[in-house]
């Protein structure tokens, strides 16, 4: 009887380390809380979503606060994209304060990117498939070499993390507006409809 | 009357053996499916916990050691391993990428002795470069609502430094002269962030030495 309940309890840890390496990989996928199910609220809209709005002396108490530990100093705001309806388009206009976009997918950050990149006081940043990427490449006109930085990203879905930096408290508006000023729209270039 | 109850005893006694052979066979089959039903429950009760219990609090692996701080240079990468990406899910975060900045947190001070809130610590020195950086303190658990909201961090643009561009925070519960970080809560352990934004160092963390980043030293403890 011992042996049995000894090989019993073997097979009962070999079982534990199976379902604990299954449960660890399927968290991310089956997470109604994580950020890419959070975002995608946000799909619509034209601007970020304020995810952190820094606190300033006419709002001490930010609004939106679902990132867990959120650094105060830095506004953040998402924008989602789900790449079937088009490439996304993400436009800044640079300021005085830092500001950095990074695209997630579903695995993590593939690309990031601060307003250092920017040319002459813009930084636009398209994230897009490998086909529409082949495509943006052959339409683009050889004379007027466009000045967008594309990515192609490697999930369908995901969403762009815009932050900007507030370094003294007097910035703090500021960086809540800059975040808000940033434009994510979807760029429709075919000219026929898109086949659903 | 005595042939007859001998014959009714061993009618039940040969039913009773009967019973006894059936429940015999019953209890060596069920042997088998009870051990079964064991190794099943014991295997998902604790699979589901230890992974409950791995994903629950910080990143589990991953982390560079320089000094008192940890560094966690793949937090938010694509290359992150299982666990940073449960975590990550599991607490709704966003990890800052490779080439946004770097996290940087610290739960001991230099001589290996846990924050503590009720103790005045000195962080002084210098950061790893960047473009800018904000130092932030955190205690466990849900913040006390009676408190009054009091400084959270620091950036770098805000603190006061010295001639040769060093700084000194002081981490405490009473205000000190100079840059004064309020401890977030009267007792209980406590955790500092060093959030480094547009840093070169985030592609190789595993190159910086204890020289450059802060040094966390307890100067005295209340109590």
């Amino acid at each position: 009887m011992n042996l049995r309940l000894a090989y019993a309890t073997l097979c009962g840890l070999t079982l534990a380390g199976l379902v604990h390496v299954a449960t660890v990989l399927a968290i991310p996928l089956l997470s109604e809380t994580d950020a890419l199910s959070r975002a995608r609220g946000s799909e619509s809209l034209d601007h970020p979503q304020p995810i952190y709005t820094v606190a300033t002396t006419a709002n001490p108490a930010p609004a939106e606060a679902w990132l867990p530990i959120p650094d105060p100093a830095v506004a953040v705001g998402v924008c989602a994209y789900d790449l079937a309806d088009g490439p996304l388009r993400v436009s800044a206009r640079t300021g005085p304060l830092m500001l950095t976009l990074a695209a997630h997918g579903r695995r993590g950050a593939f690309y990031a990117v601060t307003d250092q990149a920017a040319v002459r006081g813009a930084l636009d940043l398209v994230i897009l498939t490998r086909a529409q990427y082949d495509e943006a490449l052959a339409s683009d006109d050889e004379s007027e070499p466009s000045r967008d930085v594309r990515i192609v990203a490697p999930d369908r879905q995901g969403f762009v993390v815009v932050r900007a930096v507030a370094g003294l408290p007097s910035q703090r508006a500021a960086a809540n507006a800059a975040v808000q000023a940033v434009a994510c729209s979807i760029d429709s270039q075919s000219e026929e409809p898109p086949t659903r | 009357m005595r042939p007859a109850l001998t014959a009714q005893a061993t009618a039940a006694a040969r039913a009773g053996g009967r019973i006894v052979g059936v429940g015999q066979r019953l209890w060596r089959r069920s042997a088998w499916v009870g051990l079964a039903l064991y190794a099943l429950a014991l295997g998902a009760g604790l699979g589901l916990a230890s992974a409950d219990w791995a994903t629950r609090g910080g990143y589990p692996f991953g982390g560079v050691a320089v000094g008192a701080w940890t560094i966690w240079p793949r937090a938010g990468a694509t290359s992150a391993d299982p666990y940073t990406r449960a975590v990550n899910a599991r607490r709704g975060e966003i990890p800052l990428a490779v080439g946004e900045g770097l996290l940087m947190t610290a739960a001991t001070d230099d001589a290996g002795r846990g924050l503590d809130a009720a103790c005045t610590y000195s962080i002084t020195g210098a950061t790893p470069p960047a473009r800018a950086w904000t130092l932030t303190v955190s205690g466990r658990g849900d913040p006390d609502p009676a408190r009054p909201p009091m400084r959270e961090g620091f950036t770098a643009t805000e603190i006061l430094r010295e001639r040769d561009g060093r700084f000194a925070i002081s981490l405490g519960p009473e205000a000190e002269p100079g840059n004064w970080l309020p401890s977030p809560r009267e007792t209980g352990p406590l955790r500092l962030a060093l959030r480094l934004y547009d840093t070169p160092v985030a592609a190789s963390a595993g190159s910086l030495d204890r020289d450059a980043v802060p040094a966390i030293t307890r100067l005295r403890c209340r109590t």
